[in-house]
């Protein structure tokens, strides 16, 4: 297991890293209203019902770049890869690297399962 | 002709005792203010990684329809999801600034024939991208704009 990921670094390192950059600037501002103005009541949630939420998610770029869509990815995709490598290298520091193989793979492979689930409910809006 | 490196080319030809003394871990390690941040910089994947799966709970939700999306906003009001959305802010606003002050500071002297800007330009362009992007899609999401 740990030479597979030691072959797969500059793949894992690459999604780490738009985690870590893209998921940084897109998950601010989604969190800041989705996830505590919206629910304090200081923004409207009728501001975001359904029909605006999907437009929304599938507004387009010149009716052809799917924007929406590529936003939404990337907002749910990149963050499960900064939290899977940085929670293995938390437990590298805590618990050494005799069990990284084994840690490192589990969550990667979280990573990539949530990927596909994220995926998925962006190409079925 | 010059060959490819061997990591081991400059061990002695016999494995003898290091004068040095072995590298031990102070038990305080964890303790120390420097170290203290490095490990919450980690330990912000945690968050991430949950705040990851809740987001794509939302989006399956408006896959379904109406009715899944109201119910999924509604859940949003429960007070431990609160608590976990203030965190998540407060975390990803610390992996930001900590991030941003590093990044420059990882940059190569130069890539082929260009150079990277200077440091303070690479910090201010990543601060105007993340504020930038946060205002605009804070406006679209509260209903302000598009």
């Amino acid at each position: 297991m740990k030479t597979l990921l030691l072959k797969l670094e500059p793949l894992i390192w690459f999604m780490f890293g738009q985690g870590i950059l893209i998921g940084t600037i897109l998950l601010t501002g989604w969190i800041l209203v989705v996830g505590v103005l919206m629910p304090l009541g200081i923004v409207d949630p009728a501001n975001l019902d359904y029909t605006r939420a999907h437009e929304l998610a599938t507004a387009s770029l010149f009716g052809v770049i799917p924007l929406g869509q590529l936003i939404l990815a990337a907002l749910l995709v990149l963050p499960l890869w900064k939290g899977a490598h940085h929670i293995r290298s938390l437990l590298v520091d805590f618990g050494g690297g005799e069990r990284d193989g084994i840690v490192g793979g589990l969550l990667y492979l979280v990573a990539i399962v949530g990927s596909g689930m994220g995926i998925a409910a962006v190409v079925g809006l | 002709m010059a060959g490819p490196a061997h990591p081991h080319s400059m061990a002695p030809p016999k494995p003898g005792r290091t004068r040095a003394a072995p590298p031990q871990m102070p038990a305080s390690w964890w303790n120390t203010s420097r170290m203290r941040t490095y490990l919450l910089f980690d330990a912000t994947g945690i968050i991430y990684l949950l705040v990851g799966f809740v987001a794509i709970r939302m989006i399956r939700a408006l896959a379904e329809g109406a009715g899944a999306w109201q119910a999924a906003m509604q859940s949003l009001e429960n007070p431990i999801y609160i608590g976990f959305h203030l965190l998540s802010l407060i975390s990803v606003i610390f992996v930001a600034v900590r991030f941003f002050r590093l990044f420059p500071k990882a940059q190569p002297p130069s890539i082929g024939p260009l150079k990277p800007p200077p440091g303070p330009v690479i910090h201010a362009a990543l601060y105007a991208v993340w504020i930038g992007v946060t205002v605009v899609m804070s406006l679209a999401l509260a209903g302000v704009i598009f």
